[in-house]
């Protein structure tokens, strides 16, 4: 047949006939809309059995239970556990968005690794556990060989008596180096202020759930404050429209913040000058005569005036208040109006269960030592301690001591050296390793004194508020090692990464969540396979002494970390009594006789067994009446004059230069040298919504901020109307916020709820680190404070800088 | 639904829970609200007085599941929404979405949101792992938006059904947000079933709805003891909106 | 001549283009393992009874779908100690048991991840037979190919085996509409709503 054109049609007539009645258009069609849907980039999640792994959350100091639902072996969520004391089936936003931080492989040490690029940029190379161990222990050994332990200096950021932090004091004596430092956090103030008025060593425990009246001294309640799993689970309960019990909240803030706002009353002091309206507060209840007399005269110390040993007259608190706090004075100081202080004091007397809080934002950072001495002792004069619905006196959880580590000749010398930046006398007389003068001292310039540094479970590079002089010491250090399993400012600066795994993937404590008035021990389990070569801090410490040169294997007597845990927990066995499963029905914080009975464990492995089950031990208020009924200090009462701070200061051979050194007062904080230059005052706060501590920030995070808190790049700063209208500035107008320290550039958020004359900046944004999902986000309000030593604790003052504006 | 704005303390976990439920995608900026992926969202109000008197409250707003005229539903012309007339709940067919957008325009509480682009969950990082297979994930040009987690009812059913049970009990199905909420302020279940708490919440005098005066029947109650919140709840003429002033206990 | 010849190509070469065709990585008789007289323990009056001895819902009520090898070792314990004659079960031995791999098999009846579908609510609920949907699957000897279609990515088990998309059994397609269709001529009509089925 020929193809002409007329053939030609015929075939493709016919053809096109014919498709018609063959499937081919038909289905195709199908297809193709099918296909449509399905782009191969999209992905598709793995089906498998479900399953809930109940565990502990411990990404902040509070440790809710957390039950973290899997799909075979993937972890697909974390949700609240409803049989664990601490969160009521709630949680966090940090806790929720957590897996986040697991799986994303861009903002974590996939295993042991050594710095190739410049500092700072975060260029690494992968090495062998083997090669990374060898190689530290290594520059430790030439370090004590050569009789120089004290060159190697430590920064520790787990939570305050964790066995990973007791193992890296260990670790530290065993080399043999009196350079071990804390990252400052609100426990710091807290034990401080227990120990000089109550003279007990432990964490300060609120009674909240029985409290009637809450008087917060710029608590971030719901900014994640204490334990925020409790706090806001209270605050639901709280205002549970059955409940007839709803207790009365107070705010001391100058920002209308969550907790401000949602509270029952806001009371807006000047940033800075709480600790007198504390004592404006606890004038008018001596004035009026509302405290407890019989909690005043027998059990507390330094309220009268009284002649010392010496003769020495001692004017006492009442007289000192009575003197310096009168509600006009306090009026002038705080700018809240008389009236309403003696209200709020008549208030707070007159309540039947009123306890007074401190502790500034989430309670990361530490706070005023005398500021939060002033308002325990509001505590006092109204005799809530150790009563239901106050501040109780609580040891510290009942662990085994560790056995004393034992030293060689070469530790022995170091650890007698004097600490890097250290300063002992009346500024600091109970701390002498500050990571703040450390810094300064590092970054004076000349050769570090320091060799190697290790940091552990921190990010002080982001987290210190110090306007980057942890940075400039860094620079200084010629060694630094990380341990953190995330790449954070930090470990950029390191030039040895061993990664610790993440906290889904290993066993951590909650040593006594913050805050929490009952003994509360709480334990997350590894929910997931290690992902990476990554390898537990512990694990990581045990098998680096086993390489130290002498002396160290016999400081270190454990196979693996977990044994450590279970040695310490061995004391919870040897306390007695103790539960390991908890009942919503029977909360440990009532005070009626508890019936449950103490569980009975067969060994201290048996009951191991079971915490490692359960996450939890604890044990109900009831079962602690006995031990909480005195006063540890010298005098053996409440102190209102700190007699131990006193004995402290005379050992030291600085004898308090007045009265007011060991009792709670009012200072302002020093003006800088020019403030006409800097007429303004930054206050930064924390939101519940940012993650403003060591991890880093899950990205769903960012999606619960405000337009007019992130808008691309640019965050934002708090300011009045009438303060922005005298700089001549408009709603998102970039402005410089200068202080002695630096300056960041930000937005201008025009909100009412701002003190005039106050810049507000939020924590947790501008970090320099990790991946496009939070780097370079915002301004750290960190760059700008310019710290000055709080008195007598020698912590930094955060929480308010003198500040200029600039307008772009 | 029934959000107590009394108890809610505006920390955002609400969203964060749904996103992680829903496999809601994030992207590197998620500063712009048109193109920011959210199906519950926080919006912050205040009470527009002088310092110190300046309150802020917040509105967790997830879908409405509206009852009356469903706004969305009825401009749909793909048939790609609809409202399931024995849940009440207010469906999107991702698959079936052409991506007009006339919904979103339609809804008058912005709860539908665009994807702009295929869900971002990069390989490299590895995020994918996290991603549950009880929700799909979306691809771009397709609108998506709160389900009231549909699939957690079909998750409670199937429980159900092994129980050789139909009806399922109250607490048995809640959405994510409902259960993440720290501070237990939302409250779910059957509004239809008097004995379910929900129903009788929102018998009380501070009970409202978002611009109930459209007459969309949202599904979605709030509560509030302050005036002024309800206040924003709608647009009121002068002297229309009536304070609160007898409370009964109970 | 271009009518006959569109078709071949419509009936005959375009499904041969359209489908890929894979072997499962080993057969599997379903035949002999639903012999009651053959596997021990598999009773049960109905042939579901029978299916779910190996495809069993869990606890929850979810589908564990395609056995795992645990499932398979329960009966197959010890890789030398073979259960049949055949080859087939000592390659399995060798290569899977012996190993503790998991057998890749391709599943001819996954949906798309679109859609969500309960077993449990059609076998304990709508008390439905395995076959109204998996037709004899479940009585044959030889795993047939697994087919593709290259463009959707689907199984060639969704449209059904005819190319033509007509069908005669209740087994033969597993498309929206046969879902539909049935739910309808059972009066289930609310169970057509589209979350029903999607997710």
């Amino acid at each position: 047949m020929k193809l002409d054109r007329r053939n030609f049609i015929k075939l493709m007539v016919g053809g096109a006939v014919g498709l018609q009645v063959t499937p081919l258009p038909w289905k195709i069609t199908d297809d193709i809309a099918i296909w449509t849907q399905n782009w191969p980039w999209v992905p598709v999640p793995a089906e498998g059995a479900y399953d809930h792994e109940a565990s502990v959350c411990s990404l902040c100091p509070g440790g809710c239970g957390i039950e973290v639902r899997k799909v075979d072996e993937r972890a697909v969520k974390v949700e609240g556990r409803e049989d664990y004391p601490i969160n009521p089936g709630g949680l966090c936003p940090l806790g929720m968005g957590s897996l986040q931080l697991l799986y994303n492989e861009d903002i974590r040490f996939t295993g042991p690794m050594k710095r190739v690029g410049p500092r700072g940029a975060g260029v690494f190379q992968n090495i062998s556990w083997d090669e990374a161990l060898e190689i530290l222990s290594g520059r430790v050994n030439v370090l004590r060989r050569d009789s120089r332990p004290e060159a190697v200096a430590a920064i520790d950021g787990n939570p305050v008596e964790s066995t990973a932090s007791l193992l890296i004091q260990r670790l530290m004596q065993t080399i043999g180096s009196p350079n071990y430092l804390r990252v400052p956090s609100f426990e710091d103030t807290d034990r401080m202020v227990n120990l000089l008025m109550q003279g007990v060593d432990g964490p300060v425990a609120y009674d909240l759930e029985n409290a009637d009246f809450i008087l917060s001294f710029g608590c971030g309640l719901l900014e994640g404050w204490g334990a925020p799993g409790r706090i806001l689970g209270l605050w639901g309960k709280w205002h549970d429209r059955e409940n007839k019990r709803k207790p009365t909240v107070v705010q001391v803030e100058s920002r209308a913040s969550n907790t401000a706002s949602k509270a029952d009353q806001w009371v807006a002091a000047a940033p800075g000058t709480e600790a007198a309206l504390a004592l404006g507060i606890a004038h008018v209840i001596i004035k009026d005569g509302l405290y407890d007399r019989e909690f005043i005269e027998q059990k507390t110390f330094g309220f009268h005036p009284w002649n010392a040993a010496d003769w020495k007259e001692h004017q006492g608190f009442q007289g000192l208040v009575l003197s310096e706090y009168s509600p006009r004075k306090v009026q002038d100081i705080t700018g809240v109006p008389a009236e309403r202080i003696v209200s709020l004091a008549r208030s707070f007397a007159k309540a039947k269960a009123p306890i007074a809080i401190w502790g500034k934002g989430k309670g990361d950072l530490n706070g005023s030592l005398y500021e939060s001495m002033c308002v325990h002792s509001l505590n006092a004069l109204v005799g809530n301690i150790n009563k239901p619905g106050g501040v109780l006196v609580l040891d510290r959880l009942p662990l085994k001591q560790l056995p004393e580590t034992p030293l060689d000749p070469i530790a022995e010398a170091g650890l007698k050296k004097t600490p890097v930046g250290a300063a002992a006398g009346e500024d600091s007389p109970f701390a002498a390793n500050l990571l703040t003068r450390f810094n300064e001292a590092l970054s004076a310039g000349g050769p570090s004194p320091v060799e190697l540094l290790m940091v552990f479970g921190a990010n002080p590079a982001f987290t210190m508020p110090d306007g980057g002089s942890m940075r400039r010491a860094l620079k200084a250090v010629p060694f630094i090692v990380s341990f953190s399993p995330f790449r954070d400012e930090t470990a950029f600066m390191a030039d040895l990464v061993l990664p610790d795994h993440m906290a889904f993937e290993k066993w951590s404590e909650i040593i006594q969540p913050r805050g929490v008035q009952y003994p509360l021990y709480g334990l997350g389990k590894p929910v997931v396979k290690p992902l990476y070569q990554t390898q537990d801090a512990g694990e990581t410490i045990l098998k680096l002494a086993r390489r130290l040169d002498k002396a160290a294997p016999e400081a270190f007597p454990w196979k693996t970390f977990e044994d450590i845990m279970a040695y310490r927990a061995e004391g919870l066995f040897e306390a007695g009594a103790g539960l390991v499963r908890y009942k919503p029905a029977q909360p440990p914080w009532s005070w009626k006789p508890f019936a449950e009975p103490a569980a009975g464990f067969k060994s201290s492995k048996d009951m191991w067994q079971k915490i490692k089950a359960s996450g939890l031990w604890y044990q109900p208020l009831d079962h602690q009446r006995a031990a909480m009924t005195t006063f540890k200090t010298p005098s053996g009462q409440f102190e209102f004059y700190s007699t131990r701070l006193e004995m402290k200061l005379k050992d030291l051979n600085k004898a308090p230069s007045s009265d007011l050194v060991c009792m709670p007062h009012y200072a302002p904080s020093s003006p800088p040298s020019d403030s006409s230059r800097y007429p303004l005052a930054m206050v930064p706060y924390d939101m519940v919504n940012l993650v403003s501590s060591w991890l880093p920030n899950p990205p769903f995070l960012n999606k619960t901020l405000l337009p007019e808190q992130l808008l691309k790049d640019a965050s934002y700063a708090e300011i009045h109307p009438d303060t922005a209208k005298a700089y001549g500035l408009k709603q998102d107008d970039l402005v410089q916020v200068e202080s002695v320290a630096g300056e960041v550039r930000v937005r201008v958020c025009l909100f009412e709820g701002a003190m005039p004359g106050v810049v507000y900046l939020p924590f947790g944004l501008g970090h320099t680190a990790y991946d496009e999902f939070s780097r370079n986000k915002g301004v750290n309000p960190n760059d700008i404070i310019a710290a000055g030593a709080d008195p007598l604790s020698g912590l930094p003052v955060w929480w308010k800088t003198p500040v200029q504006l600039n307008k772009v | 639904m029934v959000i107590d704005l009394d108890k809610c303390t505006g920390c955002g976990t609400c969203m964060v829970a749904c996103s992680a439920e829903n496999n809601v995608s994030v992207r590197p900026d998620e500063s712009d609200p048109q193109r920011r992926l959210t199906w519950m969202r926080l919006y912050k109000v205040t009470n527009g007085k002088p310092f110190p008197e300046t309150e802020v409250s917040y509105f967790p707003r997830p879908c409405m599941q509206c009852d009356h005229h469903t706004p969305c539903v009825s401009v749909c012309p793909a048939t790609a929404t609809e409202m399931d007339y024995e849940t009440g709940i207010v469906s999107q067919i991702y698959t079936r979405c052409i991506g007009c957008r006339y919904c979103m325009a339609a809804c008058p509480y912005h709860a539908r949101v665009f994807n702009w682009w295929d869900g971002y969950f990069p390989k490299s990082k590895g995020m994918t792992r996290y991603l549950s297979p009880e929700v799909s994930p979306r691809m771009r040009g397709v609108v998506e938006k709160c389900t009231f987690c549909h699939h957690r009812l079909m998750r409670a059913r199937t429980k159900a059904y092994a129980e050789d049970r139909r009806e399922l009990e109250e607490g048995e199905y809640i959405t994510a947000c409902t259960e993440a909420c720290p501070a237990q302020a939302i409250t779910f279940g059957d509004l239809n079933n008097p004995d379910h708490q929900v129903a009788n919440l929102i018998k009380s005098p501070y009970a409202f709805r978002l611009l109930e005066k459209l007459g969309t029947e949202p599904k979605v109650y709030y509560l509030s003891s302050k005036d002024w919140v309800r206040k924003l709840g709608d647009n009121f003429l002068p002297g229309q909106f009536e304070p609160v002033t007898k409370v009964k206990m109970g | 001549m271009g009518f006959i010849g569109s078709l071949i190509v419509g009936w005959v070469i375009f499904p041969m283009v359209l489908y890929s065709k894979q072997a499962q990585p080993m057969n599997f008789d379903h035949a002999l393992h639903m012999d009651p007289e053959r596997v021990f323990g598999i009773d049960g009056d109905t042939e579901t009874e029978r299916c779910l001895f190996c495809h069993a819902f869990r606890d929850d009520g979810t589908f564990a779908g395609i056995p795992k090898l645990e499932n398979c070792t329960q009966c197959h314990d010890d890789p030398d100690m073979p259960l049949g004659e055949s080859e087939e079960e000592q390659a399995f031995l060798n290569e899977y048991v012996a190993d503790e791999k998991e057998i890749p098999w391709l599943s001819y009846y996954r949906q798309p991840d679109c859609v969500y579908f309960s077993h449990i609510a059609h076998v304990n609920m709508g008390q439905m037979e395995c076959g109204v949907c998996h037709g004899d699957h479940g009585q044959s000897e030889i795993l047939p190919p697994y087919e593709e279609n290259r463009l959707t990515g689907y199984s060639r088990m969704i449209w059904g085996k005819r190319i033509s998309g007509f069908k005669e059994n209740t087994w033969d397609r597993m498309k929206m509409d046969d879902c539909a269709e049935c739910h309808t001529e059972k009066g289930q009509e609310q169970n057509n709503a589209c979350f029903v089925c999607h997710k």
